[in-house]
């Protein structure tokens, strides 16, 4: 994560404030409870909007850390399980092959 | 890749390439189009193959002309990412509509990288737009992993829970069309249930085995939301899932 110079929050201000709202709407809680069967946890994005909005307006760097650190709790979360099967370094070499002759002849 | 209701089944194994081709053939045209209702307007002027190819250029349409809204974000998504890891998708190549045997909607032949779209089976564009979702997720699970599509029930079993889970094939809306009535974690059990049947459709091996295989690999597979990095329950969902991964640069660079 660079400092100073070339850091800007990961996401624009506004995608944490729609995340924020979209958590909080009825329908996202009717859905999260239908997938998870409990109620959504919203506060960590409206913490995040403050943090970005604050380094916005005033270049914080407790707010640049907490927003970072936050993030990567997140990445973090979807990485815990282990894969069930390994990843590729290249796709098939044989996505873009034309069809096998007999499709062709049909 | 195959389910009862959603799938048909894949490409036999390599070596059992000489014998047919599309999937199990067992894929032979059971009924003939003619009789199936529901399409409407299009149902009196149109053979079933070409509402198959109308709707799914419908569906791939990712033209920026047609405007933001065009499209299904579910499906563009899907491309953009598909395209990224080195996969991209041609429509004349990697898609094909054709008559399929029973209510299967669709399936991914890994054999020849190609989708296939049941043409006599998908009833709408909505329709369409989730069994194209459902089988880009194999097609780009196989893209990206090395899936043992025919050797191992495990790694079959992870892409359908994937797909179950992220399709919208077990949305509340659609649980309860099919009157399927349940809301505190049904969704879990809906894609447990749809994987297993999707198993079922494409292996001779018994519920009991292919209920193994899914219990085995449901932690790790349900939580990998891949390329949608969460659970997109509707078009806004897919939209924001969409508009983080073009996001991604900007994103890794500054965590």
């Amino acid at each position: 994560m660079a400092d100073g110079g070339g850091w800007r929050p990961p996401r624009p201000c506004e995608v944490y404030r729609a995340e924020w709202k979209l958590c909080r709407s009825a329908r996202h809680f009717l859905h999260h409870y239908y997938v998870h069967g409990e109620r959504p946890a919203c506060e960590q994005w409206r913490r995040d909007l403050a943090s970005c909005r604050e380094w916005e307006e005033r270049r914080s760097a407790e707010a640049q850390r907490s927003l970072c650190e936050s993030e990567r709790a997140r990445v973090q979360a979807t990485r815990k399980h282990t894969l069930v099967w390994a990843l590729r370094q290249s796709p098939p070499a044989d996505w873009h092959l034309p069809l096998p002759q007999e499709e062709k002849d049909q | 890749m195959a389910g009862a209701a959603d799938e048909r089944p894949p490409g036999p194994p390599a070596e059992e390439q000489l014998q047919q081709q599309h999937v199990a053939c067992q894929v032979l045209p059971e009924r003939l189009a003619e009789g199936k209702p529901g399409q409407g307007f299009l149902s009196s002027f149109f053979t079933n193959n070409q509402k198959c190819q109308l709707m799914l250029l419908k569906t791939l349409e990712t033209s920026r002309s047609r405007g933001p809204g065009a499209g299904d974000p579910y499906v563009k998504l899907l491309l953009d990412a598909m395209k990224h890891s080195g996969c991209a998708v041609n429509r004349e190549r990697h898609f094909s509509c054709e008559d399929c045997n029973g209510n299967v909607s669709g399936g991914f032949d890994a054999s020849t990288s190609q989708i296939v779209l049941c043409q006599n089976n998908i009833r709408n564009q909505a329709h369409m737009n989730r069994v194209v979702t459902h089988e880009l997720i194999h097609a780009f699970d196989h893209c990206r992993a090395h899936v043992n599509w025919f050797t191992d029930v495990r790694h079959l079993a992870c892409s359908e829970v994937r797909a179950a889970n992220l399709s919208g094939d077990c949305s509340l809306i659609n649980e309860i069309f099919r009157l399927h009535f349940g809301l505190k974690q049904h969704h879990q059990t809906c894609v447990r249930d749809r994987a297993i049947l999707s198993i079922l459709a494409v292996r001779n091996i018994s519920k009991e085995v292919a209920q193994k295989a899914v219990d085995e690999v449901f932690e790790s597979c349900f939580n990998d939301h891949e390329p949608f990095g969460r659970i997109p329950h509707n078009k806004t969902y897919a939209r924001y899932a969409h508009r983080d991964f073009q996001n991604r640069d900007r994103y890794y660079s500054n965590i």
